[in-house]
């Protein structure tokens, strides 16, 4: 009786990270970023499910999430689309002129907070990180990436959740 | 009565007191602070009748914060108001000492159901 060489390898299916596409769909994440919208930005806040491209000169801000599933869940809209949306959640408290580090902050909170909820739908134990703002950070296999396109008043923005580039 | 809202993020912060005055609590003091270790020292400098705290912070963290007031002899009433709202993390709060987790995104009605007898 012959056996199969043994390689020495141990794996089991359990081993190997959840595939994105088997975990979350495009749809919880568009109702998941509309809820936060709707709560945030104001009632009357439309995010319209539309992908236009977004303009030459964009900002991103993400949260990092760690566990089973590991990735990051990124916030992508023009420059301009960014300062309006922090006008947008300070409301009557928005300074006259916007400092970059107050568009920071609510573009960083407006990912913490998607972050925040998509990470609730994933399998845990897992850490969410701090906001990050700055360039979008690579993704990795288009496969493993759930990306949603909106038009906020008319401005494309996405919202990616992406594994890590390799 | 005093409301202390801590949250790293000063947009939040904003939000957090904007949704307090929608739900009715238009008459408190509100002091805010900035991380955990801000919230910690302004509960002795302050002392609010509620802490309204953000989770996830640097220097020190909403949940360490508790702890470390707890760990200190203070009862203040303590809330958070996090964008986690796993059953891990609300199990994680209330074994602390907290009153109630707020998830984000939040409406009023969600502040008027967990605040209701805390602030009479």
């Amino acid at each position: 009786m012959t056996h199969p060489t043994d390689t020495g390898v141990r794996r089991r299916a359990s081993d190997r990270p959840p595939a994105l596409a088997d975990l979350l769909g495009e749809a919880t994440v568009l109702e998941i970023t509309e809820q936060a919208w709707t709560a945030l930005v104001g009632e009357d806040e439309v995010l319209v499910p539309l992908p236009a491209p977004l303009p030459a000169v964009t900002r991103s801000s993400w949260v990092e999430i760690v566990g089973p599933w590991t990735g990051t869940v990124v916030l992508t809209c023009g420059a301009d689309t960014a300062v309006e949306l922090t006008g947008a959640l300070l409301r009557e408290h928005a300074p006259a002129v916007l400092e970059d580090e107050d568009v920071d902050d609510a573009l960083g909170e407006l990912a913490n907070v998607v972050g925040g909820n998509v990470k609730a739908v994933l399998p845990g134990p897992s850490v969410l990180g701090l906001p990050e703002v700055g360039t979008t950070p690579p993704a990795g296999r288009e496969a493993n990436t759930c990306r949603v396109a909106v038009l906020w008043r008319g401005q494309p923005l996405t919202v990616s959740v992406q594994s890590p580039a390799v | 009565m005093k409301i202390l809202v801590a949250d790293d993020s000063r947009v939040m912060r904003q939000i957090v007191i904007r949704t307090l005055r929608q739900a009715g609590y238009d008459d408190h003091d509100i002091v805010e602070a900035e991380d955990g270790r801000d919230a910690y020292d302004k509960v002795r400098s302050e002392n609010p009748d509620l802490v309204l705290s953000d989770w996830n912070m640097p220097n020190m963290t909403g949940l360490e914060c508790l702890e470390a007031l707890r760990g200190s002899g203070s009862a203040v009433p303590f809330g958070f108001v996090t964008s986690e709202g796993s059953a891990e993390m609300r199990q994680k709060a209330a074994d602390a000492g907290a009153l109630f987790l707020i998830a984000k995104p939040f409406t009023e009605e969600t502040f008027r159901e967990n605040l209701e007898g805390v602030l009479a």
